[in-house]
């Protein structure tokens, strides 16, 4: 224990030499927020009171903005263009809905189904939650600073329970987490050269071609591993890959005491460094850290699943408050979420001491195929942006965003039914074990 | 020390009984076995939880536009919107945890 608390100590203090140490991605940098107090048609300009600042603000229309985008006395989020000028608006966005009670229900189910993903898989929920919020009306940065907020004490919940279930190993978090938030800076570092060479669209079909390559792969690779587990009754074993890596005797050796692992260095921390470097491309880090964990240190499902809190845990702290000062979090869909994930993330963590191995293997591989398939959806899109391929017809376009948003939606329902169903049979089976044992003793 | 203590006697007894018969279990220790220990519910820990953490919801949205003004101040402000995500997670947490025990989901032992 002692040893945890020096490196979290230094880990802290450290955190001022890597001020702005982002996880997963930062805030935006060209963006104010504020409330509009007059609007000027005639002269195309708006006064705008800044938050923190005494003196009002006036800010003129940039090419797509009219008058009627301008909304008084609420509270909005104004995109500046630099390009244009140092006061031109790009875009402005209301940062606060109206919440009506269907909304307060579709956050209180998507809450509770994503919680329980990631109480089972160790992530996940990110995925669909911040899509979700975007599509009820929050804009994107409120919407990844809002879900961002309600990680970190969901995971913090969930990777308590299953510390307490003995398979969460907190050194191996720790690990994982601290290089993690270095791999997110060297990713921020790449995305940012792609953006600047080959501009928002590039970018974006970047982390699209990236996201759905990644997930296809390691996701067919987990449901393969999966499939030949559940079908000849094997117990997992660690992987061929692990099992040579761990006999690297390279210094620093770690030792991993839950995870049963005992690796060197300069293994971990690169799967952390990558974890990191996709974690702030792709934006599902767990992803990439779960399959690592399994099949590159060689822990098992279980404790990789378990462990993936921990970091979801410490990232998602780290990330809350840089949002938070950058003050874009909407409390209100923070707490609307938590209140359905915090059941559900304890009710998988539970879940996971009915199954076996290759259930929570199965559950992730479903998971990832199908979020591979909504953003690939994406994919034509993009490319028509770039004028790599003629523009898409209206009708195709606005398909191809429903198949997206929906594959967004059967990957959550998906995974729903096999938890509870491995769930429901791991306790029946287990009822029926403790009766037959009952019987059993009562005879003799 | 044995011979003057009436149960030792008596199990001896019994024991020797069952042994030389067949073994037939009598009702009286089948039922005994089944009523053993059972963990009570945490019905009250589930009821205070759930209305500290109900209140808490209730008190912050009947004061929405405040809240969420100053919870989004930025800067040191930011310490609100992580503070309160933290409590809530203690309150609602130690709820959600109560409510699955109280509908009897309980981890499986080894």
């Amino acid at each position: 224990m002692n040893k945890i608390l020096i490196i979290l100590f230094a880990a802290l203090l450290m955190t001022p030499l890597v001020k702005n140490a982002y996880a997963e991605g930062g805030p935006p940098a060209n963006a104010i927020k504020g409330v509009f107090t007059e609007v000027d048609a005639a002269n195309k300009t708006a006064t705008i009171q800044v938050d923190g600042q005494s003196e009002p603000r006036i800010l003129s229309f940039g090419d797509n903005v009219i008058a009627e985008d301008v909304v008084l006395n609420k509270k909005v989020m104004v995109s500046l263009d630099s390009h244009a000028g140092p006061n031109v608006i790009k875009d402005i966005s209301i940062m606060f809905f109206e919440m009506t009670l269907t909304k307060i229900i579709a956050l209180l189910i998507v809450g509770l189904i994503g919680g329980l993903l990631s109480g089972f898989i160790g992530s996940g929920g990110a995925f669909v939650l911040t899509p979700a919020m975007m599509s009820l009306g929050a804009p994107g940065a409120v919407a990844v600073a809002s879900n961002m907020c309600h990680k970190f004490p969901k995971a913090m919940v969930g990777a308590y329970k299953r510390w307490k279930y003995g398979q969460a190993d907190v050194k191996l978090g720790l690990v994982m987490a601290a290089t993690a938030i270095i791999g997110v800076q060297i990713g921020i570092k790449v995305q940012k050269i792609i953006l600047n060479h080959w501009g928002n669209a590039g970018s974006n079909l970047y982390v699209s071609i990236i996201f759905v390559l990644v997930l296809v792969i390691v996701g067919a690779y987990v449901l393969s591993d999966a499939i030949k587990l559940s079908k000849g009754n094997l117990e997992a074993k660690a992987s061929k890959l692990a099992l040579s890596l761990q006999k690297i005797e390279l210094w620093p050796m770690m030792e991993f005491k839950v995870a049963n692992v005992r690796i060197s260095a300069w293994v971990t921390v690169p799967v952390g460094l990558f974890t990191g470097m996709l974690a702030a491309t792709i934006a599902v880090g767990g992803f990439i850290g779960v399959p690592g964990m399994i099949y590159v240190v060689g822990a098992s499902a279980l404790v990789a699943s378990a462990t993936e809190l921990v970091v979801a845990f410490i990232m998602g702290a780290w990330g809350s408050i840089q949002w938070g000062i950058a003050g874009l979090i909407d409390i209100r869909m923070t707490l609307l979420i938590l209140a359905g994930s915090l059941i559900g993330v304890q009710l998988g963590a539970l879940g996971t001491t009915y199954v076996k191995d290759h259930t929570i293997k199965l559950v992730m591989a479903a998971v990832m195929l199908i979020v591979a398939v909504s953003r690939g959806a994406k994919v034509p899109g993009y490319l028509a942006d770039l004028d790599v391929i003629s523009p898409l017809p209206r009708q195709l376009a606005s398909m191809l965003n429903t198949i997206s948003f929906w594959a967004l939606i059967a990957a959550l329902a998906v995974a729903g039914i096999i938890i509870s169903v491995a769930m429901i049979k791991g306790i029946m089976q287990d009822k029926a074990e403790k009766q037959g044992k009952l019987v059993q003793e009562t005879v003799v | 020390m044995n011979e003057n203590n009436p149960y030792q006697t008596r199990l001896a007894v019994n024991k020797s009984k069952r042994s030389s018969t067949s073994a037939v279990t009598s009702p009286a220790t089948a039922k005994q076995t089944q009523t053993t220990y059972r963990k009570k519910k945490p019905v009250g820990k589930m009821l205070l939880f759930g209305s500290v953490s109900l209140a808490a919801y209730a008190l912050l949205i009947s004061n929405e536009a405040l809240v969420t003004n100053t919870y989004t101040l930025g800067g040191w402000w930011a310490a609100l919107p992580v503070g309160t995500a933290f409590g809530f997670s203690f309150i609602h947490g130690a709820f959600a945890s109560n409510l699955l025990s109280v509908l009897g989901l309980e981890p499986k032992k080894a």
